[in-house]
This record gives structure tokens, sequence and C-alpha cells, in this order.
């Protein structure tokens, strides 16, 4: 759309229309409904999230209130406090449950107890996610977009095609390729896995970038006499910053959020992730949505900070991605 | 025995290929390493599978049985309820993905005080797991005591309270739109990136012609942008074809088959009727059908990928 300068500097041959007039009326359109696109994409995104904070300060007699509670009444933080302290608590029984909460009986699921722990395999499985993630894809862009080498298009063809094939259709073997090599219930498992998932994107990614840049930075650094590796890390590595930040956002949110995955190869709290306990407790009954709603936004503060924190490199790190697509 | 093999290997490497393709050869085999073993292994590992019926309640029986698994799918009605309601699924979820989305786009493409408030505001369902989401929503949708039966009566929209996710016919737009709601800032994060690519001449170029808004709009913006929606429409239908977390979570695909869609199969029958061998049929009948989809919708928007 055009600036208001725009509109005023074309004149037709004809004058009929009173083009000043015309225009000042079309800024104002233009932001009423700037305005009101502005105000409807907030409302959209933030009630939900909204309603989720709201009702996981709430009690677990207020959060049943009909009409609901929109802004709780006697905020309270005894959500939190439970699932921070379940650890070190008694196990909770159907006689002390009672105790805990008058109005209803139930407060606390068994499984509490695992929700931090699954907090921090979910962070550990992440954080080597995203450093194999390196340590495997940016050599292999650099080599798929600088070096010149028989089968080129057919392994970066390759490398997107194994993203094509959905997850689910995987499940069936890969379940049975973790069970022969001796690692379910295991970490490992998991970390593989999601490397197999990322590092598709991170080298489609990394490829888009590396061949903006001049292919001169490559042969200056090479008649410096830095080898192939030197120039990689030297030169192409501090020069994609951004769009590193992206892969690593992009590998860490992926491994901070797969279900079915970790569903299928973790049983216990040794490796469940986060999203396995969360889910967890909407298979019990007896528990209260005050509860599961603090856990969930427990779930969604790591992530939504640091995608709030990193919000320019995310556009910018897939806009290199993503212009040539 | 194995260091003679490895300088076989070495010296066959050395002969065939120059000292700029081992680099590259040596760069790449680790992701060549993976994908092999997680990617191409199990897709040939679920082909062969198919063919077996395996039964884990039988662990001791597996006879090859060639096609049936793939036969008895087909005649079985709840695989093409499940196949129906994937197809429907995808077909909303990505359609109102791609029509919001490009409105998003073409609001934050704008200038104006506070775009950037409304930008990052926008991030936070793609930064939201999904099992969250799912858990939200489900809290929204609630039959007692949710936000959305207590808005809507309070805005006297409903005289009362609704079983949202126990009616057939809504729940699978419910799911939708939990979907979409997590989907849409990539999209247009997307579609926002090829928007910005649009070169501003081919926009003055018609202006001088004459063209109205809405003409620029159909004849420049909408053309220029197809790449943009290729990205987009194939990224969210792979997503949304095997998506599996919402429906694991909001309904159970009940109420009924109402929300059976095919990777819900899969999971039942797989993991819950342990039924291994026609299980991996249909994730091969899966893999090829979203293989074939993506093939085809990057043949019809005429790009490259």
């Amino acid at each position: 759309m055009e600036t208001a300068q725009q509109i005023s500097s074309y004149k037709p041959a004809s004058g009929t229309i009173n083009y000043k007039r015309r225009s000042m009326m079309f800024r104002w359109i233009q932001r009423g409904v700037i305005l009101l696109g502005s105000l409807a994409v907030l409302l959209v995104v933030l009630m939900p999230v909204a309603w989720l904070v709201s009702s996981s300060l709430q009690t677990e007699a207020e959060i049943v209130s009909v009409p609901p509670h929109w802004i709780p009444e006697e905020p309270t933080l005894r959500n939190f406090k439970a699932i921070f302290s379940a650890g070190s608590e008694e196990p909770i029984t159907y006689e002390t449950r009672s105790t805990q909460d008058t109005s209803s009986g139930n407060y606390i699921p068994s499984t509490a107890r695992n929700l931090l722990p699954a907090m921090w395999n979910s962070f550990v499985v992440a954080v080597l996610v995203v450093i194999l993630n390196l340590i495997v894809g940016i050599p292999a862009a650099y080599a798929m977009a600088k070096i010149r080498f028989r089968g080129r298009n057919g392994s970066v063809y390759f490398i997107l095609t194994t993203r094509v094939i959905p997850d689910i259709a995987l499940v069936v073997p890969f379940f049975l390729v973790i069970k022969n090599l001796g690692l379910l219930d295991n970490i490992a498992s998991l970390v593989i896995t999601y490397l197999a998932i990322t590092v598709p994107f991170t080298v489609f990614i990394l490829i888009q970038y590396f061949e903006g840049l001049p292919d001169e930075l490559d042969k200056a650094a090479r008649v410096d006499g830095c080898s192939r590796f030197q120039t990689l890390t030297k030169v192409f590595v501090p020069l994609s910053l951004p769009s590193l930040v992206a892969v690593i956002l992009f590998a860490f949110l992926t491994s901070w959020n797969e279900f079915l995955l970790a569903l299928m190869f973790t049983q216990t709290a040794q490796s469940q992730t986060l999203p396995i306990v969360l889910a967890s407790f909407t298979s019990d009954f007896t528990i209260s949505f005050s509860f599961i709603n603090a856990a969930g936004l427990l779930a969604i503060v790591p992530p939504v900070i640091v995608a709030i924190i990193f919000e320019r490199y995310i556009v910018s790190g897939l806009t290199a991605g993503a212009v040539k697509g | 025995m194995t260091t003679n093999s490895a300088d076989t290997i070495a010296m066959g490497l050395r002969r065939h290929f120059n000292y700029e393709e081992r680099v590259a050869l040596l760069f790449i085999a680790p992701v060549m390493a993976v994908l092999g073993l997680v990617a191409v292994f199990p897709i040939v590992n679920s082909f062969y599978l198919s063919f077996f019926r395996i039964k884990l309640t039988r662990p001791n029986r597996t006879p090859f049985v060639w096609f049936d698994n793939y036969i008895e799918l087909f005649s079985d009605q709840l695989f093409w309820t499940a196949v129906l309601r994937t197809v429907s699924f995808t077909l909303m979820s990505v359609t109102a993905i791609t029509v919001v989305a490009l409105l998003v786009a073409l609001l934050l493409n704008q200038d104006f005080r506070g775009r950037r408030i409304v930008s990052t505001v926008l991030l936070i369902p793609w930064a939201i797991p999904y099992v969250a989401d799912a858990l939200m929503w489900k809290w929204i949708y609630d039959s007692g005591y949710g936000a959305l039966n207590g808005l809507l009566y309070q805005l006297d929209f409903i005289d009362k309270y609704m079983i949202w996710l126990g009616d057939q016919d809504k729940t699978l737009p419910l799911i939708a739109n939990a979907f979409v709601w997590k989907e849409i800032p990539l999209a247009t994060i997307l579609l926002l990136v090829s928007l910005k690519s649009i070169p501003q001449d081919l926009y003055q170029a018609a202006r001088v012609d004459g063209a109205p808004l809405m003409q620029r709009f159909f004849h420049v913006t909408l053309p220029s942008m197809r790449g943009g929606f290729m990205l987009v429409i194939i990224y969210e239908t792979m997503i949304a074809i095997r998506h599996f977390d919402l429906f694991f979570i909001l309904t159970e695909g009940g109420p009924g088959t109402a929300s059976h869609v095919l990777s819900w199969e899969i999971y039942v029958e797989t993991f819950r009727n342990l039924s291994f061998g026609s299980g991996a049929a249909m994730s091969y009948l899966l893999a090829l059908v979203t293989f074939a989809l993506a093939f085809f919708i990057i043949r019809t928007l005429g790009r490259r990928l």
C-alpha cells in the first residue's frame, strides 16, 4: 500500500477527482483498518493465554464457579507451591488428599512429583539436540553450499525428502530400533530421534544462508592458507550468527515440545519429558484444572521468554532460509 | 583385518574422488549417517514390516502375509473414516491458516506505531508446546467451567452450557481451531518474508498504469507471493496430516469416530491393539500419500523446493 505523498505526487491527465481529499480519506481508513487489525490480533492471541494465567492463580473452589471469574478474586500461588514442593512431600493418598483442599478434596496428582525432573529432562534433551545439530549441520550445509562435488544435488534432495515422511509413520520402526538398541526409557533415544527430525531444517536454513555469502570470502580465506575446516570456523560461522540463532531456537523449541516419540520411548520419571507428564495429568480424572493450568503455564514460560528475546533473529534467520524457497 | 579393510576403503576413496570431494564427503557423512539410521532405515523397515502379521500379543507367530494387511485396510470401514477425517481436518486447518496468516502478514507489512508489540505478541503461540496448547483449549472448551461456555453465556449467545467436544459436528472444527491458533505465527512470518521481497518497482509500474488498490493486490501482490504460499501450504499440510498431540489430549479420537484421524488410528492399531504389521501398513500408506501430496503441491505451484 502507498503513502499519502506517493498518491499526491501522482497526477493523472484528467483532473475531475479531488485527489487531496481522497488521499486524506484513504489515510484515515488505512489507520482504522490497522488499528482494528492490531487489536484483533492481540485479542485473539492473548485471550486464551490470559485465561490460562488467570485460572492458574485461582483456588479449586474459585475455578469451578459459574459464571467463571475472569479475574481471580483471591489470587493464590498454591498451585505453583504444590508443584515445587511435590517432590519433598509425602505421597498423596486418598486419605491425605482430602485434607489438602476442602472444596473438592482433590489437589495434587500422584505424578506431580515428576514435573520438575521432567522439565530438567526436557532441558537436557533440548540442549544436547541443539549442540549436535550445530556439530553435524554446519559442516554439511557448508559443503553443500560451497564445495562442488558429485552427488551434491542428490544429497540436498535426500535431506529434504526425509522431512516429508510423517513422524507417526516412523514410530513403529523407530520403536523397534530403539528397543533393539536397548535405549527404551533412556533420554538418548529422544536425543537421537529429535536430531534426525531437526537436522534437515538446520541444513536447509544454513545452505540458503551460506549460498548468500559471496564466494570471494571463501577463496580469499583459502589463498591465505586456511584449510576448508578453518575457512568454515573462522569465516563462515561468525558471519552466519543470525541464522545460527534461528537454528538453535528451532531445534530447542522442537525438542522442548515433542510429544509423540517421547510418549512411545519413555516409561518412567527417569526419562519422561515435560509434555508427557503434562499429558498424564489429563487422564487423571480426580485432578484439578487450576493445577493443570499452573503446570501448563510453567511449560510455556521458558520457550516464550526465549522466543521474545530472540524475536528479531527469528525473523531475519527465517528470511535467510525462506526467500529463495 | 579391520585396519586392512579400512585402508582399502581409504584407497578406493582416494582413487575415485579428488581432495575437495573427499572433504565434502567427510563434512556430510555425519548427517547422512544420522538420517540413514533414523529416517531411511525406519521407512524401509516399515515397508518390510507391513508384509507380516505381527501382534505383540503373540510374539512367536509372525507369518509373512504378503499384501493382506493392505487388503484388510481397504475393506476396513474405520480406516476410510480416518482418511476422511484427516482430509477434512487438513483442508479446514490449512485454508484457515493461509487466509488468516495472509491478513496478519499484510497488517505487519504496514509501517505503524506499535507494530513491534503486535509482532512480538504474535510469536507467543509458536513457542507454546502442543501439549500445553491442547491443555489450554481443553480447559477453555470444558463443558462445566470452561471459558467458551462462560463467555458465550454471559454475552447471551447461548442459553445453556454446551458440551463442546462431545458434539460430533463441532469436534473437528474445535480441534482445528486450537491447531490454527498455534500455527498462525510461523505461517505469518513465512508470508511476511515473501511479501517483503516483492520488488517495489512492480507496484510503481502498476500505479503508473492506473491500477486501483484491489487490482494491484490481485495482479501484483498475490502472484508474487507464490513461493511463500507454496512454502506455507506444503509445510502446514504436512504438519496437519501427521498431527497427533491435540487429538490425543482433547478427544482421544472421539466422540464416536468424530475425531478419528489417521495418526490416531495408527497409534491405536500399533500401541493399543499391539498389531505392528497393520500399523506399519497404515504408516507406509500415510508416508506415500504425504510424499505424493508434497510433490503435487510443488508441481502445481510451479517452483523448485
